[in-house]
């Protein structure tokens, strides 16, 4: 199309600068400026291509644009709602995070209040088994040495008792006893 | 079933029978004393007593013995009345009997018996003073039946029905012995 277009421009030309032989002599600002046919042929191009141009390639360039701008557009919305959701996540997190903090030191406090309240009980329980334990000692030993006390009194009762009746058993003679008969018998007469 | 503990009425029936034995002989006191003697001598020996009380040995093994005791030493029927318990199974109440015959006469005479058990040997004169002085104590007349008990040491027990006067030297001790102990 484009070349058909050339040729049929260059046709235009030749023929145009058939009729205008033989050509005069320019000077001054006619040097700058082109030929009037030469204008019209370029404007006529420009024209045709311009058509074509706005008609299909701007369209398309348009389409493409616009597509393009939709999907940066859409892209860009996709994005600041990533961002809001982030943000939005982030408010959470950091919310969750502050919440866990919270409650880990909870934790922590109960756990360390739980730990003094059990090293306390453990303490006082030991306490009061240490005294038990030591007022049961204190028994036993108390209770060891009242039966040491009590059997050594009876031990040496005993002896002490054992040597008197020998004593007595070969002290007493017959005129001993007699007395000590006697005086029983008066004792009794007397008392009484 | 052994039956330790006399029964009163058979203690009484056999005492009373007792006494109708010496009267029938003749001088019941002198019985009486003999017998009592007789029996505390016995019963107050351990293995005397559980010989004439065993059930294993016959009875005619204890009569023996008996017999043997006392012999010629003792009035003849103080052994047959002895030995007529004894044949009768009721050595284990000898002391018993011996006791409430001991009663019996002394009730007849309007006394009571103190059972007297004593260290040495007491004469005459001991057992009067002895009497009078346990009556003055009871307000009762009293007779005293003496036992000879080495065991006490030294003094005497005496004791009228349950009231027991205890002056010898092992209770004494006994005492001593407890307040320590």
């Amino acid at each position: 199309m484009l070349s058909l277009l050339t040729q049929a421009l260059f046709l235009f030309q030749e023929t145009e600068q058939i009729s205008h032989e033989p050509e005069e002599e320019v000077s001054g600002i006619q040097l700058l400026l082109p030929h009037t046919d030469e204008l019209v042929a370029g404007i006529l191009a420009f024209a045709i291509i311009f058509f074509f141009v706005w008609k299909w390639a701007v369209p398309a360039l348009n389409k493409t644009l616009e597509a393009r701008q939709a999907a940066i557009r859409s892209e860009f919305e996709s994005a600041e709602a990533a961002k809001v959701e982030a943000e939005s996540l982030l408010t959470d997190y950091r919310d969750q995070l502050s919440g866990a903090k919270t409650e880990a030191e909870q934790i922590v406090e109960e756990a360390r209040t739980a730990g003094d309240q059990v090293k306390a009980d453990i303490v006082a329980r030991a306490e009061t088994e240490a005294d038990q334990i030591k007022d049961r000692a204190q028994d036993e030993i108390a209770g060891e040495r009242d039966r040491v006390a009590g059997e050594l009194r009876r031990q040496v009762a005993d002896l002490s008792i054992g040597v008197a009746e020998k004593v007595v058993g070969t002290s007493l003679d017959d005129e001993a006893q007699r007395e000590l008969i006697d005086r029983y018998i008066d004792d009794l007469g007397g008392v009484h | 079933m052994m039956d330790t503990t006399a029964q009163p009425e058979r203690v009484n029936g056999y005492a009373s029978a007792l006494i109708d034995v010496a009267r029938a002989e003749g001088d019941a006191e002198v019985f009486v004393e003999t017998f009592y003697s007789v029996a505390k001598t016995i019963t107050g020996n351990q293995e005397l007593r559980d010989t004439l009380t065993d059930p294993q040995i016959p009875v005619d093994r204890k009569q023996g013995i008996v017999s043997d005791l006392l012999g010629v030493r003792v009035d003849g029927v103080v052994v047959a009345s002895v030995n007529f318990l004894v044949a009768a199974g009721q050595a284990k109440h000898l002391d018993e009997i011996a006791s409430r015959l001991a009663e019996l006469v002394a009730e007849e005479e309007g006394s009571v018996v103190a059972e007297v058990q004593s260290a040495v040997a007491l004469d005459a004169d001991q057992v009067a003073r002895l009497e009078a002085a346990l009556s003055k104590a009871t307000g009762k007349r009293v007779q005293a039946k003496v036992v000879t008990d080495s065991s006490l040491m030294g003094g005497l027990v005496a004791k009228i029905g349950d009231t027991v006067f205890d002056g010898s030297v092992k209770s004494r001790l006994d005492d001593v012995r407890e307040q320590w102990g």
